[in-house]
């Protein structure tokens, strides 16, 4: 059962995406700022981190970074959630590190496509 | 002034990201959640949550297209008039949203899925974030990111609409000026007489008033506005050259929130206009609740009479506090109620029409009954008087009579010897009956007495005129879906009420359920198969008690029975209704027990393909040989069919 690190600071879209990606057979794991993400993902093992790119004490962006300058989780797949679809973002979150980008609102069977598509790759 | 001339300076780009994020994150909540519960809405028990969460996830999506076009990330400045607009527009969404989400609202306390309540408040918690909470009408303005934390102008003082009064063309015109800077809307009235004119015409949120003035002076304006219930709540801040204390009082008794000498200091004047706004703005809102108040408590008066019909409590409905709450839960716990008055109603009405057809051939063959223990005009236990025998079944026979003390109809029940040739069953039923008299249900026929006359052992009874559901059956075959949930419902909620009180019905058959003229459900006959029980065994139960088709399986075994028996009897009769044919039939009581015990009956949609599927699998659990796999209460059952309806 793949785990996923889901990084995101807003409550209700913590819950409601959680629970979604349950139901659909993943394990869940919680992060509510950029700091608890990058702790979490450097004592855990997980198979897609979901990071939210807007967050308190180290944003998405600088999470990121972090992630990928420290040899466990640098190949972790990351796919960053941006709240606008501002052009550029795609560009900026790939050069973060990032190997998806998805914008909210998040159609579920998208972003579904796209963690399976990064777990087969990994695979 | 520093700030931003609120609310005519466009918004920023900064700004407008941000209110679009404001705006889309309540969209993102609204629709995910609303998602999930769709997906759960695939299961056939929670089909009729689905129009009300595509409403919603329709409406998010509207409210998500009217954001790009008017915040597109392309606009470096979007004009606040624009922002205004959106706002406004995104009112009849969000009010869809309210009111698909309020009808799913479980009445409280009636629902066993805390978290799907939860989820619908999560729902109208996002919807709330959507348009920030303004009074009807521009006068509140809008709180826009950026403009309102950057002075100390705030929207509602800032739209204010002043009236300076003055006869003096030069203080007039400073003065105007001065406001205008300030970022007030100011107009000038040159006397008194003009300027009550201008406030009968327009709406003006402050008066400055002269006290000095030809013709009316400020006191007498003063006194014609504070003594109109029309103009006293507009504040008044009296100018005056004249500084002395009289002046100062005779104005502040006569109803001015303030006074100001002349000349004036900018920053006094200021300070001064903006805390009779803001105690004038507090005093609005108060009135406004005050009056939403009234509207919510209208409504429930509303609803009780009968008369409410959903609408007037949108505005109260949009209030982000515990009064809109209210009013939003309230609005969607009444249109619930009325929706399935109006189903009931209907179902009803299908009910009604079956009546009337069974009845236009129903006949009633007396010859049959056997012993008949009472004769037409007898007077009976010296008090009722029998007019009929109206029916016959296997504990005794039923008599239409009159009660000639309370110049009532009433039925009396004869009970055959057999049953009461044994003194301990004869108390057990008295304790019965003493349980039975205590159910006190529209769609319970009333038992009234116990008693015994000339060695003749009886029941009264509430006197029904209509017919048993046996007749029904008997004379129109299948019963439309319409009226055998009507039928249904009224019976879970007659047994709800019975097992309350420690009431088992023990013998639910369509022989007991009388229907009046109008579809009302009648239950009789609560208790009474107590009298029975004891000499019941598996052999003697279809002597006994007539047919075992409608007992239990744990009630031929002889076991005791509990609620969910008389579920089970309820499965029997639903399916009989639907089917037109009993769920199990065998041409002799052994054999037909035999099948209870074992044999598991066709699904009713089998026989009857108007049945839906969800309606067919609710009584295949009723009919559980086990108890515990049926439906657990009539409580419980009365809610499913309710929601079948």
């Amino acid at each position: 059962m793949p785990t996923i690190l889901l990084v995101e600071d807003n409550e209700m879209n913590r819950d409601m995406l959680s629970r979604r990606l349950k139901r659909r057979g993943f394990d869940v794991e919680i992060a509510v700022d950029g700091r608890e993400g990058v702790e979490m993902a450097r004592a855990g093992e997980y198979d897609v981190i979901l990071m939210d790119m807007s967050l308190p004490e180290i944003d998405g962006w600088e999470a990121t970074r972090r992630l990928r300058a420290s040899p466990r989780t640098e190949n972790t797949p990351i796919i960053a959630l941006t709240a606008h679809a501002m052009a550029g973002d795609r560009e900026k979150a790939l050069e973060a590190g990032c190997d998806e980008y998805d914008t909210k609102p998040i159609e579920l069977e998208r972003l579904l496509a796209k963690i399976d598509a990064l777990l087969n790759a990994e695979a | 002034m520093n700030g931003v001339p609120f609310p005519d300076a466009p918004l920023t780009s900064d700004a407008a990201k941000q209110l679009r994020h404001e705006l889309r994150t309540p969209v993102n909540h609204i629709v995910g959640y609303a998602e999930m519960l769709l997906e759960d809405a695939e299961d056939p028990s929670l089909v009729d949550r689905r129009s009300a969460l595509e409403q919603t996830i329709e409406a998010a999506k509207e409210v998500l297209t009217l954001i790009s076009a008017t915040l597109p990330s392309t606009r470096t400045e979007i004009p606040v008039s624009d922002v205004v607009s959106l706002y406004k527009s995104l009112r009849g969404p969000q009010g869809r949203i309210v009111r698909a989400i309020g009808s799913l609202t479980p009445v409280p306390g009636s629902s066993a899925e805390p978290e799907f309540e939860a989820d619908l408040g999560r729902i109208l918690q996002a919807a709330e974030r959507l348009v920030p909470e303004v009074a009807e009408g521009e006068g509140e303005g809008v709180r826009g990111p950026g403009a309102s934390s950057s002075g100390t102008m705030d929207a509602s003082r800032a739209s204010a609409h002043l009236l300076v009064v003055d006869d003096d063309p030069d203080n007039r015109e400073v003065l105007r000026r001065r406001l205008e800077r300030e970022g007030y809307r100011a107009e000038c009235a040159e006397d008194g007489e003009r300027a009550l004119e201008m406030i009968t015409r327009h709406e003006f949120d402050l008066v400055l008033l002269d006290v000095m003035m030809p013709g009316k002076d400020g006191y007498e304006v003063l006194e014609e506005l504070k003594g109109s219930t029309e103009t006293r709540d507009i504040p008044v801040i009296m100018i005056s050259a004249l500084d002395d204390m009289r002046s100062v009082v005779r104005c502040i008794e006569g109803g001015a929130e303030d006074y100001l000498p002349k000349p004036f200091d900018p920053v006094l004047l200021r300070a001064r206009i903006n805390a009779s706004l803001d105690k004038k703005r507090l005093r609005d809102q108060e009135i406004d609740y005050l009056r939403q108040v009234a509207l919510v408590a209208d409504a429930a008066a509303a609803v009780e009479s009968g008369a409410y019909t959903s609408g007037p409590l949108s505005a109260v409905g949009r209030r982000a506090d515990e009064l809109g709450r209210l009013a939003r839960v309230f609005d969607g716990m009444a249109e619930q109620v009325r929706t399935r008055e109006e189903r009931l109603r209907d179902q009803v009405q299908e009910l009604r029409d079956e009546i009337d057809a069974a009845r236009s051939k129903s006949t009633r063959d007396q010859g049959l009954w056997g012993e008949i223990t009472l004769a037409v005009g007898e007077r009976f236990a010296d008090r009722y008087e029998i007019v009929e025998a109206v029916g016959h079944g296997a504990m005794g026979t039923v008599y239409r009579a009159r009660d000639l003390e309370l110049e009532e109809p009433v039925a009396i029940k004869t009970l055959r010897s057999e049953f009461v040739s044994n003194p301990e069953s004869v108390e057990r039923f008295k304790t019965e009956i003493r349980l039975a008299r205590r159910i006190s249900h529209p769609n319970v026929v009333r038992t009234h007495d116990f008693g015994e006359s000339s060695g003749v052992y009886y029941l009264t009874m509430e006197y029904v005129e209509g017919l048993t559901l046996h007749e029904l059956i008997e004379s129109r075959g299948k019963l439309s879906v319409a009226a055998v949930l009507a039928i249904g419902t009224q019976l879970a909620n007659s047994l709800a009420i019975a097992h309350e009180q420690g009431v088992v019905h023990r013998d639910v058959k369509p022989g007991n359920l009388l229907l009046d003229a109008d579809g009302v459900l009648k239950v009789m006959d609560f208790g009474v198969a107590r009298l029975a029980e004891g000499s019941t065994t598996l052999t003697q139960a279809g002597s006994i008690i007539g047919t075992p088709a409608y007992m239990s399986p744990e009630q031929l075994l002889g076991e005791a029975p509990d609620a969910r028996t008389d579920l089970y009897s309820v499965g029997v009769v639903l399916y009989e209704c639907l089917a037109g044919q009993l769920p199990l039939d065998a041409a002799s009581t052994i054999s037909l027990i035999g099948q209870v015990l074992n044999v598991e009956p066709r699904p009713v949609i089998e026989l009857n393909d108007d049945v839906p599927e969800a309606l067919s699998a609710l009584i295949a659990r009723l009919l559980s040989k086990e108890a515990d796999s049926r439906v657990q209460s009539a409580t419980s059952l009365a809610e499913q069919l309710s929601r079948l309806s």
